[in-house]
């Protein structure tokens, strides 16, 4: 297959697969590898012509243990219900953020757990403020600064979805942007839910968070425009908190 | 890697099938395919990172993105298995190279006293004859053949590569460019 990528892109993208990158150019790299169409193919290219090298290890004993741990992170859902197998699973983009979604409630209503699980997609949008009002948040957490002044609030719904609302002490600074993270569990890693740069409500995108739960860990760093080029938080956690049942 | 897929013997599970069952939320084909994949991937874990603590928590990492991600996995872009070791690598890399560590600075001593066997010629050697890299990656001057695998599989950066191969940065850099520009074309 060809593409129509700069052979300047292409050297990128191997070297970025061979794992030689540093610095400016490996968050270059990790940037376009995220957001740009072409070099993703040239990524899986590079990626399809190298693979072969990594069935030369030598296997190693995998534990039970580990895979415990493992297990103890997919979430405390329970086996899912059996869907149908018609979906696609493939295409990512939008409809399969939707489809995840959509198979991720199921999964959860089939485990009885709906209340707890409020999670996934979110709505929210400036125009939503009447449907708010005939909605009541299932899970909401109130973030605080580190001074402990509230500064946001999250809700998150019955029916999946979940909001940002900024207060009047959610401070951003200039240049800067505000990046929301979900931290699934102990010792676990923050998963990125949404951006912010304006202190405007923000539909949270929770397809890569297994689910929100009571008592789970919302904070928020300061990050570059676009967020963290890392996937991880690279700035400054200002504001926190913990997310609790609504009665 | 079509070439790969079909040299396993047909007990391997299909790792695309499961892959599709993980996207509906099916925790046994997590299961699947750990048992398929897991030791595989704590080797090359363990040749990137060195300690097994490491190697463990990079794979664990790596199947809980399996979970989150799986329905994001495009079978028309590339093999299932392609896109499990490079979540695995992505990982891998991110702990050698993001997370300043003390735990892997502490064994910089002990990693030089790697196993000798585990060379770049050997690599080569363990490739599938039948598969083009092999044949490709002879066609370079083994100097650049060696800072290709090393790369790949001992996860050394350009810096890291002109320091173990004792050249300048410029020289390291070049052999990689054009190392992957002689790949690109014999494997077209």
């Amino acid at each position: 297959m060809s593409t129509g990528i700069t052979p300047d892109r292409d050297r990128l993208a191997a070297e970025y697969v061979l794992g030689v990158l540093e610095g400016e150019e490996r968050r270059e790299a990790e940037r376009l590898a995220e957001n740009d169409r072409e070099f993703q193919v040239a990524v899986a290219q590079w990626q399809a012509r190298l693979a072969e090298v990594d069935e030369t290890a030598s296997p190693e004993p995998a534990s039970e243990a580990l895979w415990q741990s493992i297990a103890a992170d997919l979430g405390e859902q329970a086996s899912p219900e059996p869907t149908q197998a018609s979906a696609p699973a493939a295409v990512p983009g939008p409809h399969t953020a939707v489809l995840a979604l959509w198979r991720s409630l199921r999964f959860w209503r089939g485990a009885g757990l709906v209340g707890a699980f409020a999670s996934l997609l979110l709505a929210l949008g400036v125009g939503m403020l009447a449907t708010r009002a005939v909605r009541e948040p299932v899970l909401i957490a109130v973030l605080l600064t580190n001074e402990n002044r509230p500064a946001a609030v999250v809700n998150a719904f019955a029916d999946g979805t979940a909001e940002l609302i900024p207060l009047e002490g959610l401070e951003i600074p200039p240049g800067r942007a505000l990046e929301v993270w979900a931290i699934p569990g102990a010792n676990q890693s923050p998963i990125s839910v949404g951006v912010v740069s304006q202190r405007r409500s923000l539909r949270l995108n929770l397809d890569r968070v297994p689910g929100l739960r009571p008592d789970q860990v919302i904070a928020i760093s300061v990050e570059p425009p676009q967020g963290s080029p890392t996937g991880q938080p690279t700035g400054p956690v200002i504001i926190k908190g913990n997310t609790s049942t609504a009665l | 890697m079509t070439a790969v897929l079909g040299q396993e013997p047909s007990s391997a599970p299909d790792l695309q099938d499961a892959l599709r069952r993980v996207a509906r939320g099916d925790r046994l084909a997590v299961r699947v395919i750990y048992d398929a994949e897991a030791p595989r991937m704590l080797g090359v874990a363990m040749r990137l990172l060195r300690r097994r603590a490491l190697a463990e928590e990079a794979v664990h990492d790596t199947f809980v993105q399996i979970w989150l991600k799986a329905a994001s996995f495009d079978p028309s872009r590339g093999q299932a298995r392609t896109w499990l070791y490079a979540i695995l690598r992505n990982r891998a890399l991110n702990i050698l190279r993001d997370e300043s560590r003390t735990d892997l600075v502490d064994d910089f001593g002990p990693m030089d006293l790697k196993a000798p066997g585990d060379d770049a010629e050997t690599t080569v050697m363990r490739l599938s004859d039948s598969g083009a890299l092999k044949r490709c990656l002879e066609r370079l001057d083994p100097v650049r053949r060696r800072a290709i695998l090393l790369a790949y599989v001992e996860g050394l950066s350009h810096g890291e590569l002109a320091g173990r191969l004792d050249v300048p940065l410029g020289t390291a850099k070049s052999w990689i460019r054009r190392a992957l520009l002689v790949l690109k074309e014999c494997m077209a």
